[in-house]
């Protein structure tokens, strides 16, 4: 198989904003093209990861954004796919230059929705769901998750402290991230005593709703031997991508303790790349709830069934743990703007790998895993990365 | 291509409009199929199961257990009046699985999971169900 790159991977901070989708994707793009060293017209096409733009009165987002940038000539449309929109414009990109239709795409997730109400944000993100069978019977996004977090607690005994354990971890790794949405260090005790959104999710078991944006530059062998001799600064290698559905609705799966999605797509990029979970350095998650951080970490092979819980109270997913996970704080606390989560996820790979992630850097990171869920495991993508070298 | 193969019918499924109606009028609807007998309460085209197109629409029977829930407390808007209640997955006694919602369950210890539930007619949205 070709070799494909990230050539540039940048974002705009992470929470609310007073800019619209449009312009903080203009932001991102404008980082990511500047860092890569390239000029807009190198961009030959662009994928825009997006989920609630209509919530704006804008859709059509591709030809926007393209026009923002100087080429409105070049084709770009957007890639909707909930919570995983961002890994599956990844995975889109991945496949234009494998087949060598371009040498060079933009691929930009960005999502604003500071303004809409709870109660109206809380609906939109019920859309993501089989809404027939599950928001329309009265499930909220934390609900489904909540119904998921109680059926791992029936299976495994998992404990309401031990998902707690999860935000702390995620809170504590955002206080270094300049870009995160949350910077507030809070205790287990903390988590127990935030009200109950959907049980036994509690505020503290959620993201945030975040507005932001995350942009890459991925490009084909062909383009880098252009720039600066073969290795121009930065560049980082995708090793393998996976990608995989799952039923929409969560009652029509015999194991609601897993998300299948994750489980196919993490086997198809482990395959791809000749790799195990004891090969990967550090691993960005979705962990839109705390109970999905678990979830993935199984589903993912990174520990047995039913021992990620125990796992992360001990310490073992924190930087210094001998897996570290999320060290970009994940989408509890770094935020989760949807369609730009699974792109900045990449940003925080990119960065690692180039050990320019300040003081949450993962010592020695070389090779990189991100997981991106679309709601409640409808869809997943998993890609591994490495270091240029 | 064989002739069979460019032969297009129009669908004898069940459609979300008839689902809902038969809910309010205190029928759960979902298929089996002809072909190998599974049986789901979705809206398919083809068998989940086996891929045929031989679905027969069919009526469940409104008892079942729970098999995991939430207690919704910030809810979606045609839900804030009725907060807290349980949004439900319940195993109904044939097997197939479906989703609804209890009102007024506040605790965890008012509803075990595995309690046993029944399918009620109601005016309320949704699909509603109370303990047995």
């Amino acid at each position: 198989m070709k070799n494909v790159y990230v050539l540039s991977a940048a974002m705009s901070k992470y929470g609310k904003s007073p800019l619209s989708a449009r312009e903080l994707a203009l932001e991102a793009s404008r980082k990511a093209i500047e860092k890569a060293g390239i000029t807009p017209s190198d961009v030959q096409g662009g994928f825009v990861a997006n989920a609630f733009s209509l919530s704006e009165k804008q859709g059509h987002l591709g030809p926007i954004v393209m026009s923002g940038l100087g080429i409105p000539d070049v084709p770009a449309s957007t890639i909707e796919s909930a919570c995983s929109s961002g890994a599956s414009a990844i995975r889109e990109a991945w496949i234009n230059i494998l087949a060598g239709i371009y040498d060079c795409m933009l691929v930009v997730g960005v999502e604003r929705v500071s303004q809409l109400d709870t109660i109206t944000a809380t609906t939109y993100f019920s859309f993501g769901s089989d809404y027939v069978f599950e928001g329309a019977c009265g499930a909220s996004f934390p609900g489904l998750y909540g119904s998921i977090a109680r059926a791992h607690m029936t299976k495994y005994g998992t404990r309401e402290e031990e998902l707690a354990s999860v935000a702390v971890k995620n809170h504590d790794n955002a206080l270094k991230n300049p870009n995160a949405h949350l910077h507030k260090k809070i205790t287990i005790d903390d988590v127990m005593k935030s009200p109950v959104v959907a049980s036994p999710l509690k505020l503290y078991d959620a993201c945030p709703f975040s507005d932001g944006a995350a942009a890459a530059i991925i490009c084909s062998e062909e383009f880098l031997k252009r720039l600066n001799g073969g290795k121009p600064e930065g560049v980082i290698k995708i090793l393998a991508s996976g990608r995989a559905g799952g039923t929409g609705a969560l009652h029509q799966r015999p194991d609601l303790t897993t998300l299948k999605a994750a489980v196919l797509a993490g086997r198809e990029a482990f395959k791809m790349a000749s790799l195990t979970p004891k090969d990967i350095d550090f691993a960005e998650v979705h962990d839109c709830f705390t109970i999905a951080e678990l979830v993935a970490l199984e589903d993912l092979g990174f520990f047995p069934r039913g021992e990620a819980a125990k796992a992360t109270l001990e310490g073992r997913t924190t930087l210094k743990g001998e897996i570290p996970i999320n060290p970009s704080g994940g989408l509890k606390a770094k935020g989760h703007p949807v369609g730009a989560t699974g792109v900045g996820q990449v940003v925080e790979v990119y960065e690692q790998l180039n050990h320019k992630a300040g003081e949450r850097q993962v010592s020695d990171a070389r090779i990189a895993l991100t997981h991106n869920v679309g709601a409640t495991g409808g869809s997943c993508g998993v890609h591994i990365f490495s270091s240029f070298d | 291509m064989s002739e069979a193969a460019t032969q297009i019918s129009p669908s004898k499924n069940l459609t979300i409009k008839e689902f809902n109606e038969d809910i309010r009028q205190g029928k759960i609807e979902g298929y089996t199929c002809e072909n190998c007998g599974h049986k789901q309460i979705d809206i398919n085209e083809f068998c989940s199961s086996c891929q045929s197109p031989k679905l027969r629409k069919l009526e469940f029977s409104s008892e079942g257990k729970v098999v995991t829930y939430t207690i919704q407390l910030v809810a979606p808007e045609q839900f804030i009046n009725e907060v807290p209640y349980a949004w439900v997955i319940v195993e109904l006694d044939e097997g197939p699985r479906i989703t609804g919602w209890i009102p007024f369950i506040s605790k965890s210890s008012e509803l075990p999971v595995g309690q046993r539930v029944r399918f009620k007619k109601s005016y309320l949205p949704g699909i509603v169900f109370e303990k047995i």
